[in-house]
C-alpha cells in the first residue's frame, strides 16, 4: 500500500503540492487525474523516493520513506515498477537487453532464468521478432509496450504510469489500456496512472483523485466522479481531455 | 532610482551566490558519492574497459597530434631563441623540461578534457533529460556507481599512459625539428635532455594525470546529471562542463608545479 499525508512540496518559490493525502491499496488500479504541469508526475517521483517532500510523509507498505538514505531505498523501489512518460528506454540497448538490464544489475539470478522472464515479457508484450532491435527502431506504442515489459519484469507488487497513452494513436492507446487492465486480472497488481486523459480513468481505474491547482478535490471511486460538484471537475467532464 | 538599482543589484548578487553555494555542496556530495562507490569497481569492471577504451585508446590520435605539434614547435622556436644566446645545445634541456612537467600533461589534459569531457557532458545530460537516469534509480541502481565511478576509474587508469605518451610523442618531433631544422646533432639534444632530468620532473608531470582526471571526470559527469531543459539544455551542461574543467585543469597545472616544485 502506498499513502501520501499531508504532503507539500515547492520548487523555488511555486508551489506544486498542498497537503495533499491519499492512498493506493494493493490490487486497486487508482487513476491521478489533472492538467498538465500540475503535479501528477511528481506524485509519482515522491512515491518512489526520488524527490522529497518539503511537508508529510511518503508511507510504502508501512514504512515511512521521506527522510530515508538513497541507498536504503533501492529496496523498497524494487517492490515497484515505473513507466515514465518518455519510456526511459536505455538507446543503446536492444529491447532484450533493456528488458533484462535490471535484473542482471540489482538480482543474482541465473542467466537461463532471466532469458525465460525477457521472453515471458517479449510474448507479454506481443514483440516477438523485435528482441535484437534497438528502441529507436520501435514505434511509440511498442516502446511503450517495452517500458511496461521493464517495469513487470521484477514482479512488483505495485506499477506507477506516468501518462500511459500520451503521444499514442487511438489503436495504440487502446492496446496500452487492455494491456494495463490484464495485468491486475492476470498477476494481481495494483497501479497508479497519472493521466490528463479522462477516457483512460473511465476504462481502467477503480478509483480517481482529481488534482487541481496542487491539491486534491476529489479521491474516491471512479463511478462517483460523475456526482462530483466541483466547477473544474464538472467542466473536464464536459471536455474530457485535460489542457491548460 | 539610484538606489532601487543598487538594490536589485544586490538582490541578484546575494541571488547568484546562493546559487554558487548550492552548486559547490552538490557538487561536492556528487564527489563524495563516487568515491565511495569504488568498492563496486569489481561489479563494472565491463563499464570501467569500455570507458578506458573511449578515454584511452581512442584518444590516442588526438593526444599524439598535439604533443607533436607543440613539441616541433617548441623545438623551432626555443632553438631559435637560444640561437641568438650561442647556447643551441641547450634545446635538448629546455625543451624535455617544459614537455615533461608542463606541456606534456598539459596538453593531454585539455585535449580530453575536450573530448572526454564533452561526451560524458552530453551522453549524461541526454540520459537526464530522457529519464534514463531517473529510471536507472526508480530500479534500484545507483547511477553514480553506474555511470560515473567507472569513467573515473578509467581515466584514473589510463591518464597516466596518455601522459607518457604525449611527453614521448612532444620530445621526439622535438628531437626530429632540432635535428632537421636547427640542424643541431641527436647526440647532444639527447645528452642534453638525460643527465639532466631529475626525478621530481617527472613527478611534477605525472602528478597531474591522476589530479585531471578527476577534475575533468567529477565536472563534466555532474554538469551531465544536472542537465535540464531539452536538449538545448544538453547543450549548456556540455560547455559549462567543458568550459569549467579547462579552466579547474589549467589552474590546477599551476599549482601541481608550485606545489611539487617547492617542496622536492
Amino acid at each position: 500500500m502506498i499513502e501520501l499525508r499531508k504532503v507539500s512540496l515547492k520548487y523555488g518559490d511555486k508551489e506544486i503540492l498542498k497537503n495533499v493525502s491519499l492512498s493506493v491499496k494493493d490490487n486497486t488500479i487508482k487513476a491521478i487525474l489533472g492538467p498538465s504541469g500540475v503535479g501528477k508526475s511528481t506524485i509519482l517521483k515522491l512515491m518512489l523516493g526520488l524527490i522529497k517532500p518539503n511537508k508529510g510523509q511518503v508511507i510504502i507498505d508501512g514504512t515511512d520513506i521521506t527522510n530515508m538514505k538513497e541507498s536504503s531505498l533501492y529496496s523498497i523501489r524494487r517492490k515497484m515498477g515505473m513507466v515514465f512518460q518518455g519510456n526511459a528506454l536505455f538507446d543503446s540497448l536492444t529491447i532484450s537487453q533493456n528488458l533484462g538490464f535490471f535484473l542482471r544489475e540489482n538480482m543474482k539470478l541465473p542467466e537461463e532464468e532471466i532469458a525465460r522472464r525477457v521472453t515471458e515479457q517479449i510474448q507479454f508484450a506481443g514483440l516477438e521478432g523485435y528482441e535484437d532491435q534497438l528502441p529507436e527502431s520501435l514505434s511509440g506504442g511498442m516502446r511503450r509496450r517495452v517500458a511496461i515489459g521493464r517495469a513487470l519484469i521484477f514482479k512488483p507488487h505495485m506499477i506507477l504510469f506516468d501518462e500511459p497513452t500520451a503521444g499514442l494513436d487511438p489503436v495504440s492507446s487502446k492496446k496500452i489500456l487492455s494491456l494495463i487492465s490484464s495485468l491486475r486480472h492476470n498477476n494481481n497488481l495494483g497501479a497508479v496512472i497519472v493521466t490528463h486523459i479522462i477516457d483512460d480513468v473511465f476504462n481502467v481505474a477503480d478509483c480517481v483523485a482529481v488534482l487541481y491547482q496542487g491539491e486534491i478535490i476529489f479521491d474516491d471511486v471512479t463511478e462517483k466522479l460523475h456526482e462530483a460538484q466541483h466547477p473544474f471537475i464538472r467542466s473536464i467532464l464536459s471536455d474530457k481531455i485535460l489542457e491548460q | 532610482m539610484l538606489l532601487t538599482f543598487a538594490r536589485n543589484q544586490e538582490k541578484a548578487i546575494a541571488l547568484w551566490l546562493k546559487d554558487f553555494i548550492l552548486t559547490m555542496q552538490e557538487f561536492f556530495l556528487f564527489s563524495v558519492r563516487t568515491f565511495i562507490s569504488f568498492p563496486k569497481v569489481k561489479r563494472y569492471w565491463r563499464d570501467v574497459l569500455d570507458q578506458a577504451s573511449i578515454c584511452g585508446t581512442d584518444s590516442i590520435p588526438i593526444v599524439l597530434v598535439s604533443a607533436i605539434s607543440i613539441g616541433s614547435l617548441l623545438a623551432i622556436e626555443v632553438g631559435n631563441l637560444l640561437e641568438d644566446f650561442g647556447a643551441k645545445t641547450m634545446l635538448g634541456r629546455s625543451t624535455s623540461l617544459s614537455v615533461i612537467r608542463e606541456l606534456g600533461p598539459l596538453l593531454m589534459g585539455l585535449m580530453l578534457s575536450a573530448r572526454f569531457g564533452s561526451r560524458n557532458g552530453a551522453e549524461l545530460g541526454a540520459m537526464q533529460i530522457s529519464e534514463q537516469i531517473d529510471a536507472l534509480r526508480a530500479f534500484g541502481t545507483d547511477p553514480v556507481a553506474k555511470l560515473v565511478m567507472p569513467r573515473l576509474v578509467a581515466a584514473l587508469i589510463m591518464f597516466l599512459p596518455l601522459t607518457a605518451l604525449s611527453d614521448y610523442a612532444g620530445l621526439q618531433s622535438a628531437a626530429y625539428m632540432a635535428e632537421h631544422y636547427h640542424r643541431l646533432d641527436p647526440g647532444i639534444f639527447w645528452n642534453a635532455v638525460y643527465p639532466r632530468l631529475a626525478p621530481k620532473d617527472f613527478v611534477v608531470g605525472f602528478l597531474k594525470a591522476p589530479v585531471f582526471a578527476i577534475i575533468i571526470t567529477l565536472v563534466s559527469s555532474f554538469n551531465g546529471f544536472s542537465a535540464r531543459g531539452g536538449t538545448a539544455g544538453v547543450g549548456r551542461s556540455t560547455i559549462k562542463g567543458i568550459v569549467v574543467s579547462s579552466g579547474l585543469v589549467l589552474i590546477a597545472n599551476f599549482y601541481v608545479s608550485k606545489i611539487v616544485l617547492e617542496n622536492m
